[in-house]
């Protein structure tokens, strides 16, 4: 326990989403930075320690465990915070702003989570005001990639919630801290499986590339950001060393990589690269050394600014031209310069460029392989990498600013709005500062691990490997011309799949009911009940009835006798009965007095 | 400034060609002087194996991903959406 000061960064960004409905104009504006500077400055300022503990007689529930990786952490989700406002402060639509102040107030919450239960109150906060911001592009795609993102982060936040309550069961705490890779169990896979989903390790991945493709453009910057590296801290707490993470790291960054050739939107050729470098991360969390999960943590920081500088860019010209995909864009050079910079520097980041902050973090994941002699992956990393230099740094470029002389459509009149450029400015700035000065970064890291980026050797393989594959794709440039088809990935089984089950609904089941069991119904059950009825009937005619008529007829003929037999209507029959009658009761009065 | 950078270096892609291919020769050629200090694996050792790396992989990314598209996982844009409008429940 610790006795510094503590208010809940959270705290600021639920606090405004009440206020900020109410401010108009220049308050509105002012509000909308203020309010993210003030929970980054809270952030820097908070001592480490455990603050908001409630207990109860069963349960401790911890919502702030200040540490250096969830400080580290916050303060990149403040930061964006601030950047990713900025960038759509030029909405009318205050709805944006609420959602996305809420998802970064609830991720916020995941990441002072000191036990599951609090972590998985926010995680659904998580998912609930993510899923507005998809909802919120108010169109039919939209509408769709929304109710699939929202079933399928239900379905992984179920599987966390059986997690946590097997777990209470088998050991009575939900301490949100290392589970034990000796001792893992069902308790431990299943609140494994909710953090892979929301990290889209694939075949747990297709609703990512899915409701970013779809969400509002100011909403797929913030998304980018917080839902897969708020996973990936949660894997950080929970597996750090857990082998199974390093196999499945390797395969998601190269996965990510092969999809991003095949697809032609942007936005969506974005999000595939989000799986290729959270593969990275996930990759740092399996080898479990203090370097490596240095190195996913400084690449989660990295990857969030540089991600979002490239959502921005490729939003602005989705912002101003209507359009995201590659076949439809082109020739933008001359209409859209700066956010053509701007764009580059976030491909440039993204590529691990030496002076780019992607250089300084994804190199310390790879160097964590190398060190643990983990060569494949270190081979298989080092691939993805050069794959996304490939896409993000040139083929995202390249497809929308040059490639064509001239927009196949009307030219745009003028570039972003200014906050766009401004927030992409500043984020810009923040990538190449990182890239040039790494020594900011690596003072955050949580672990005590000594690394050097900028070594001669390793400045000169960068170097090698990023202009030999640019060498590559300038040479094959033919075979990558963007075309206007998708890619078919897992969420075909649940699109085609729950189409299919409607279908087999309609048509199968549908079908079996009016054909076969409507034909055994009457060729072999109806006979069949007309054949117990007409026994039945039979029975009921013949023997219920013959029983009830007959014993009826029965009883008439006896009680008519007898009323013939008594009631005869004679007097002198009727006093010899009474008189002797009398004579029997004095009889039987006499001997018993006796 | 930008634009006019763009422009010229459009104008004289000879130039700007040139300068990339030396920059590329000078790369491997220059990776024979460095020194390796922490050398890993046999790749390290051979000047200019991450630039051959580089450029087999980019062609082995693009060529594998196409081929995988082209035979298994390509399919028309409207794929997910034509059978709901073929029903008439295009609508939401």
């Amino acid at each position: 326990m610790s006795s510094g000061f503590f208010v809940h960064p959270s705290l600021f960004f639920f606090a405004g989403m009440i206020i900020l409905p109410f401010l108009r104009d220049l308050h509105r504006k002012v509000f909308m930075v203020a309010l993210p500077v003030a929970a980054l400055v809270t952030v820097i300022n908070i001592d480490p320690g455990i603050y908001g503990t409630i207990k109860t007689s069963s349960l401790d529930l911890i919502a702030g465990r200040a540490d250096k990786m969830s400080l580290m952490f916050a303060h990149v989700f403040t930061l964006m915070a601030l950047l990713g406002t900025i960038y759509g402060m030029h909405l009318r639509d205050n709805w944006q702003i609420l959602a996305a102040w809420g998802y970064v107030g609830s991720a916020l919450g995941c990441i002072f989570a000191g036990d599951y239960l609090t972590l998985f109150l926010f995680w659904e906060g998580l998912m609930v005001t993510s899923v507005c911001l998809v909802f919120l592009r108010r169109e039919k795609e939209a509408l769709r990639a929304g109710y699939r993102y929202f079933l399928v982060h239900t379905a992984g936040g179920l599987a966390l919630l059986a997690g946590i309550f097997l777990l209470y069961h088998n050991t009575g705490s939900i301490a949100f801290g290392p589970l034990p890779a000796s001792s893992a169990s069902w308790p431990a896979y299943l609140i494994m499986a909710g953090f892979l989903l929301n990290a889209a390790v694939p075949p747990l991945h297709a609703w990512l590339p899915d409701a970013y493709g779809s969400a509002t453009v100011v909403g797929s910057v913030f998304m980018c950001a917080y839902t897969t590296k708020t996973a990936v801290y949660a894997l950080a707490r929970a597996f750090p060393g857990f082998e199974i993470l390093i196999v499945l790291g390797v395969i998601m960054s190269l996965y990510g990589v092969v999809y991003a050739v095949l697809e032609n939107d942007a936005r969506r050729l974005l999000s595939y690269h989000i799986i290729s470098q959270v593969g990275y991360m996930v990759t740092g969390v399996g080898i479990g050394t203090a370097m490596s999960l240095n190195g996913t943590c400084a690449h989660a920081y990295a990857h969030i600014l540089y991600k979002a500088l490239l959502f921005m860019g490729v939003g602005a010209v989705l912002e101003v031209t209507g359009r995201s995909k590659f076949s439809e864009l082109g020739g933008l050079w001359r209409y859209m310069p700066y956010t053509f910079i701007f764009t580059l520097v976030g491909g440039l980041s993204i590529s691990a460029f030496p002076g780019f902050s992607g250089f300084v973090s994804k190199s310390m994941v790879v160097a964590g392989a190398w060190q643990s002699h983990l060569i494949w992956a270190a081979i298989g990393l080092t691939l993805a990498s050069a794959g996304t230099f490939l896409h993000t740094g040139l083929k995202v470029p390249y497809f929308i600013w040059f490639w064509k002389e001239r927009p196949p459509f009307d030219p745009p009149k003028k570039e972003a709005p200014v906050n766009m450029q401004i927030a992409m400015g500043l984020t810009a700035f923040f990538c190449i500062f990182i890239g040039l000065r790494p020594q900011a970064l690596y003072s955050m890291l949580p672990f005590n691990a000594e690394y050097h980026p900028y070594t001669l050797y390793h400045v000169m393989e960068s170097w090698q490997i990023l202009l030999f594959t640019m060498l590559g794709f300038f040479l094959l440039i033919k075979k990558l011309s963007p075309e206007p088809l998708i890619g078919l990935d897992i969420d075909w089984f649940y699109r085609k799949g729950g189409g299919l089950f409607l279908k087999f609904c309609r048509g199968g089941l549908a079908r079996l009911e009016n054909g076969l069991i409507m034909n055994i119904h009457q060729t072999l059950f109806l006979p069949l009940l007309k054949i117990i009825s007409s026994f039945s009937a039979w029975n009921d005619q013949k023997v219920v009835d013959g029983i009830v008529d007959g014993s009826a007829v029965s009883t008439m003929a006896l009680s008519n006798k007898l009323s013939t037999a008594m009631q005869s209507g004679v007097l002198y029959r009727y006093l010899a009965a009474m008189l002797s009658a009398v004579a029997v009761i004095v009889g039987i009065t006499i001997w018993m007095v006796k | 400034m930008i634009v006019k950078f763009i422009d010229w270096a459009r104008k004289n892609m000879f130039f700007v060609k040139a300068i990339s291919y030396a920059t590329l020769v000078l790369l491997v050629v220059a990776d024979l002087f460095v020194p390796r200090e922490h050398p890993h694996f046999i790749g390290d050792f051979i000047p200019g194996f991450w630039a051959v790396f580089g450029f087999v992989a980019c062609a082995l990314i693009i060529v594998v991903s196409k081929w995988l598209g082209k035979k298994f996982l390509f399919r028309p844009e409207d794929y997910y959406e034509d059978e709901e409008i073929k029903e008439g429940r295009g609508h939401v």
